[in-house]
């Protein structure tokens, strides 16, 4: 029983911040990723755009710079999918959001939200296969979203679009990185 | 950029260049320098240099899509896309829609295009390296194709002349491997960069070098008299450069043949045909048809240069039939359209590496390390495979994007990401393709694109001196990093299809016989000696070095005996 003892791993993680609904919702992970089917277009409820959102403030909260929220991230996310993904990618996105709404992830305080999130990290380092796993898509997406954004970029990194030279450089302490 | 050509009654001029990219604008150039009234003659549309370049100065945010292709763009740019993510907004309007312009894969070959002014030259990496005097000599030692009827004493003053136009930064290694040109200063390498290139030195005895590229880093009179100005480590040379800081056509050839007041410029223009003169037994002109309008028209010269990029003028040539050339222009050898080459990439390895934490870069490089050839080379001798590859990589510290494959969200997450993560290096490997006659394209028996001028097919593939050289490129690629101490040292190995290099080239060799080549020393056709073919299509072999300046050189090299035989009333 690998998997109940992860899941308790997680719960001794959270101090045991775990419901007992949510334990249960939680051992039946591997019912939850099982394929659904889905129709041919890509489209999100709003609960299902909720959770999106949620997770990604989850992954890039606001701190005293801006979080994923704030920079629109969400929107991105779903707008990447629909442009750039092809339906194995939707489908495996739709799935996650799918078993997230069966764990009631709304529903759950942050502590617990983060310890789902934490276990679904480490259960998405055992799927192999071609297709990009729910938690790898919202974790790349909201980077990239975050990272490009203007508030984001201005925010996080030292911006600078025309360089003009090319030098090797001594870091400072606490430097950030350029971006360009 | 365009000149009036009606104001030409006759549509005749002295030279008609089929082609602006790499090697036709370099053409135009050293004709019009010659005093020669020249046409050029694009298939796409115009591009203006600065202007044109639409994504040039827009922030990482205004990229809707952030460098992703989008499926509408990788179903239109199903080639460009299908490996090199070719469809990104970034670019995606100066690569050719491939969906409107097919063509025939008998074997899958990634055909790269932009039909533009500027051709690929606008796209190009930028690589710049002359070839060996073993290049030129090889395909005699071995029996490989046909022997080169030049050698590198006879091109050595065109690349001189080409780099000086061009601007190549590099620095001089004194290399039999990798003969030393005429450069600007080096641009930088990185702290565990150097420290590699030690290593390898004492180690393996293999140099290590700073990429030889054709980038600004000192512009001389002959740069800024055109307008252009020192790179700008920005990096973003794919998207075109406003500050001319790299070289293309548009940067480059184009003005310079512009200024001579004796360049016209036809866009939108497929050249369909050469017409050959039966009484006169010579070219007299070629046949266009006008991509928007349809419409067919007609236009002489005393000389033509054919620059469609190699795949495109063994096409153009096959395509020209007459009583003299049943069989295609200049194709008695029967050799037009094959021994199609390129180079095989896409193989290598990467390593993280330790230390080096308060090195760091400010500004972008937009060039790589080069690791001349070893193999086959001095004292190696490979019991697998001929000829030999080199390296282009380099090390850099690693972004935000490392965020993706590390475990970790949150606050400690994202301050995280905001610095500059490890160092870690990549090499890859560019490797040597033999001429093959079965490696080849060829015109469709029934099949034609909606200009009515017949599909081009492609039908090439690696061989098994590719596949052994290609086991080679990735162990000795381990081998190195390994060497230098690096960690996590990971073999990479990505199936790719001939074509992606973008090094097409081969399609209508020089050679010293009529009988087995399509051009001779001085890349006129055999059979018809005011044609010149001068990109890619005249390569005999194809040596592992990146091939634009050597186009140039030849380029140059053919323009000028040209002008010469014309004045001497030989042409």
């Amino acid at each position: 029983m690998k998997r109940r003892e992860l899941i308790k791993n997680v719960a001794l993680m959270m101090g045991g911040a775990l419901s007992a609904p949510t334990l249960m919702a939680m051992d039946n992970w591997e019912n939850a990723l099982k394929p659904q089917v889905v129709g041919a277009a890509f489209s999100l409820t709003e609960t299902q755009r909720k959770i999106v959102a949620e997770i990604a403030e989850l992954i890039i909260p606001k701190t005293d710079t801006p979080g994923a929220k704030d920079v629109g991230v969400p929107g991105f996310i779903e707008m990447m999918l629909n442009d750039c993904y092809k339906a194995p990618e939707q489908q495996s996105f739709v799935e996650g959001l799918t078993s997230m709404e069966r764990v009631k992830f709304l529903e759950l305080n942050t502590d617990e939200r983060r310890g789902v999130l934490k276990l679904l990290e480490q259960e998405t380092k055992k799927v192999s296969g071609k297709i990009t796993p729910f938690w790898r898509l919202m974790k790349e997406l909201t980077l990239l979203g975050y990272f490009t954004s203007e508030a984001g970029i201005q925010s996080s990194f030292e911006y600078v679009q025309v360089p003009g030279k090319l030098e090797n450089i001594k870091i400072n302490p606490g430097q950030k990185s350029y971006a360009y | 950029m365009n000149l009036n050509i009606k104001a030409n009654k006759n549509n005749t001029f002295d030279a008609i260049v089929v082609g602006s990219g790499m090697s036709g604008g370099f053409a135009a150039k050293e004709l019009t320098e010659r005093g020669l009234k020249v046409l050029m003659i694009e298939r796409g549309h115009e591009i203006k240099h600065i202007e044109g370049y639409d994504t040039a100065m827009k922030q990482p945010w205004e990229i809707e899509h952030r460098g992703k292709t989008t499926n509408i763009s990788a179903e239109e740019r199903w080639a460009n896309s299908r490996f090199w993510g070719l469809g990104s907004e970034e670019v995606v309007n100066h690569l050719t829609n491939d969906k409107e312009n097919p063509y025939i894969e008998k074997r899958p070959f990634d055909w790269i295009r932009a039909y533009h002014t500027g051709g690929k030259s606008m796209h190009w990496g930028r690589q710049s390296y002359r070839w060996g005097k073993h290049d030129f000599e090889a395909n005699a030692k071995e029996g490989v194709g046909v022997d080169w009827p030049i050698r590198y004493e006879d091109l050595e003053p065109w690349y001189t002349h080409v780099e000086k136009f061009v601007g190549v930064s590099g620095q001089k290694e004194g290399l039999a491997v990798l003969p030393d040109g005429h450069f600007l200063p080096p641009m930088p390498m990185f702290a565990p960069e150097s420290y590699f290139r030690k290593v390898m030195a004492d180690r393996l005895n293999r140099p290590v070098t700073i990429g030889r590229i054709a980038n600004l880093t000192q512009p001389q009179d002959i740069h800024t008299s055109l307008g252009r100005a020192s790179c700008q480590y920005r990096n973003k040379c794919q998207r075109g450069c406003p500050y001319g800081g790299y070289y293309s056509s548009l940067s480059g050839s184009i003005p310079a043949a512009m200024r001579t007041n004796r360049l016209s410029i036809l866009h939108d223009s497929i050249v369909a045909e050469v017409i050959y003169d039966e009484q006169k037994k010579r070219a007299s002109g070629v046949r266009i048809i006008n991509q928007n309008t349809m419409k067919t028209e007609e236009f002489f010269a005393k000389i033509i240069f054919l620059n469609a990029g190699s795949i495109n003028t063994a096409a153009l040539m096959l395509n020209s039939k007459s009583n003299r050339f049943q069989n295609g222009f200049g194709n008695d050898s029967d050799q037009v359209g094959r021994n199609l080459m390129d180079h095989q990439l896409g193989s290598g390895a990467m390593a993280s590496i330790d230390g080096f934490e308060d090195d760091y870069v400010f500004g972008q490089r937009p060039n790589a390390l080069y690791i001349p050839r070893f193999r086959n080379w001095g004292n190696d001798k490979q019991t697998s495979y001929l000829r030999g590859f080199g390296y282009q990589g380099g090390a850099s510290r690693e972004g935000w994007d490392r965020g993706a494959n590390q475990d970790g969200f949150g606050e400690d997450f994202k301050n995280n990401m905001t610095k500059p993560g490890p160092w870690s290096i990549r090499i890859g490997g560019f490797g040597e393709i033999l001429p093959n006659p079965n490696n080849r394209i060829y015109l469709d028996s029934e099949k034609k694109d909606k200009w009515g001028i017949p599909m081009i097919v492609t039908d090439a593939a690696f061989v098994e001196n590719d596949w052994a050289m290609r086991k080679d490129i990735v162990a000795s690629a381990v081998e190195m990093l390994e060497t230098a101490g690096f960690k996590n040292v990971t073999p990479y190995d990505r199936p790719t299809h001939m074509g992606l290099g973008i090094h097409d080239m081969g399609t209508a060799r020089m050679g010293r016989d009529p009988k087995t080549s399509v051009l001779n020393a001085f890349n006129q056709v055999h059979d018809c000696k005011n044609v010149f073919v001068t990109d890619g299509a005249a390569m005999a072999s194809s040596s592992c070095v990146n091939p634009s300046i050597t186009y140039m050189a030849l380029t140059a090299r053919a323009a000028d005996f040209a002008v010469k035989a014309m004045k001497k009333k030989e042409l």
